[in-house]
């Protein structure tokens, strides 16, 4: 039989369709947003173990580049290193003084000290499927008590926090999306305003006033508002400050504490509240 | 059979995307392997296939992206209407051809995420960011899919080769 091509009317219905679907969707997802849609847990049940697998050969791939074809920098890195460790001895040393001396205040006032949270090590599987966002994939879900808005961390600070989970798996948005808020303030100065992502690999933080002290270097925790995440985790550190004199506020870049790009294992902190 | 196989390779393709390219494309640009397939199949498949494929990777993709649910259905579903519908008056052969549509469709793609983006969820995105890789995401999806369009022909012969002629008679 002749191949014929699709009638006007029922392209006509086609594109009907196609706009009707997506603009249910997106209005569901925009207004509804805490709903979990089943069929995004399917698709991503689905990928997960391929992305696994995927990951394990290209971690295996890269590993043989970095431990072999890259040794020439070596040396270079080794003498770096070592001046690195010199400089971190001498921290480790007063930090060790200082946490001294902090115990002996908690002593004194009986300070009984942060909650104890349960956690669960999880590794990251893949990455968001366009460029447009900055997405995660974790291979730890509602199965390992994983649930929507948990905190995701590393030694190193704040990654983002659980937009989805599912069974074995979770999406998780990093704080450089352009949705995510991260309410923070300096390490020293103890002002305080919001972290938002931009969308590339570096942060903005809003709302500080120009009046307020800030400079480059300067740390940024979080400040254990808005329910997220818990205070005093690092944030980032201070980049650039452009301040002008008609404006309320400063603008202020913020360059994330964990390298976001090349995170390979991350914490999350799971709620205080244990069943049973 | 057929259906499995396109199951396959739409895993395969997704898992691409969201774990091996981020090591080989380090930057803010990633090509997207799934508008290329949402082209390809406009163009390739008979009667209005390639239309139900493409909206349906680009859902997919929705599922796998942090992004707002149904911007990439509507996108690649909008692609893939477009190149069914055209595709008697054009041809998509070579490398230069290939990688102009792919260029103007990538455009698209990203005017349509930032439009849905920005009207849909106010002002809570800020799609500045958008404008200043647009250009180079285009440049990079028309690199990447002449090489695509060859490994998928050839994909494709050697299903024909492979599989029962009746089976493969709608693709």
């Amino acid at each position: 039989m002749p191949y014929r091509r699709p009638q006007s009317k029922y392209l006509i219905s086609i594109l009907a369709g196609i706009l009707m679907f997506s603009l249910v969707l997106m209005t569901v997802n925009a207004r509804y947003d805490k709903v979990n849609l089943f069929f995004e847990s399917i698709v991503v049940w689905f990928v997960s173990p391929a992305q696994n697998f995927f990951t394990s050969v290209t971690n295996s791939i890269t590993d043989v580049f970095d431990h072999y074809f890259f040794l020439v920098r070596t040396s270079s890195e080794n003498d770096r290193l070592l001046l690195e460790l010199g400089r971190l001895s001498k921290k480790n040393n007063e930090l060790l003084e200082r946490n001294k001396l902090l115990e002996r205040s908690a002593n004194l006032t009986e300070f009984t000290g942060e909650d104890e949270r349960p956690f669960v090590i999880a590794k990251v599987i893949g990455y968001d499927a366009t460029q447009w966002s900055k997405v995660i994939f974790i291979n730890r879900g509602t199965d390992h008590k994983v649930e929507k808005n948990l905190s995701v961390v590393t030694d190193a600070g704040v990654v983002g926090h659980v937009i989805h989970a599912s069974l074995k798996s979770s999406k998780v948005l990093l704080i450089t999306d352009s949705r995510s808020a991260v309410d923070s303030l300096f390490q020293e100065t103890r002002k305080s305003g919001i972290t938002v992502g931009t969308g590339e690999d570096i942060c903005e933080m809003k709302f500080v006033p120009i009046s307020a002290k800030v400079s480059v270097g300067d740390k940024v925790v979080s400040s254990g508002l808005g329910g997220v995440f818990p205070k005093g985790l690092m944030v980032g550190t201070v980049v650039d400050i452009v301040k002008q004199d008609h404006e309320l506020f400063q603008g202020i870049r913020v360059a994330t504490s964990v390298d976001l790009s090349s995170v390979e294992e991350v914490v999350v902190l799971l709620s205080g509240q244990e069943e049973g | 059979m057929t259906s499995l196989v396109l199951i396959i390779a739409l895993v395969f393709l997704l898992s691409i995307q969201t774990t091996f390219l981020r090591v080989v494309f380090p930057g803010n640009i990633v090509p997207d392997l799934i508008l290329i397939v949402a082209v390809y199949s406009g163009i390739h498949l008979k009667k209005s296939r390639g239309i139900w494929l493409a909206a349906l990777v680009g859902f997919f993709q929705d599922c796998l992206s942090g992004g707002l649910l149904g911007v990439n259905f509507l996108s690649k579903g909008l692609v893939g209407l477009f190149f069914c519908v055209i595709k008697d008056k054009i041809i998509v052969q070579g490398i230069i051809p290939i990688g102009f549509f792919i260029f103007a469709t990538s455009l698209v793609d990203g005017m349509i995420y930032f439009v849905s983006m920005t009207s849909l969820l106010g002002g809570q995105i800020k799609g500045n960011f958008l404008f200043s890789s647009i250009i180079l995401f285009g440049v990079c999806n028309a690199v990447i899919a002449p090489f695509l369009f060859y490994m998928f022909d050839k994909a494709r012969q050697w299903l024909h080769r492979k599989l029962p002629t009746q089976s493969l008679k709608s693709i």
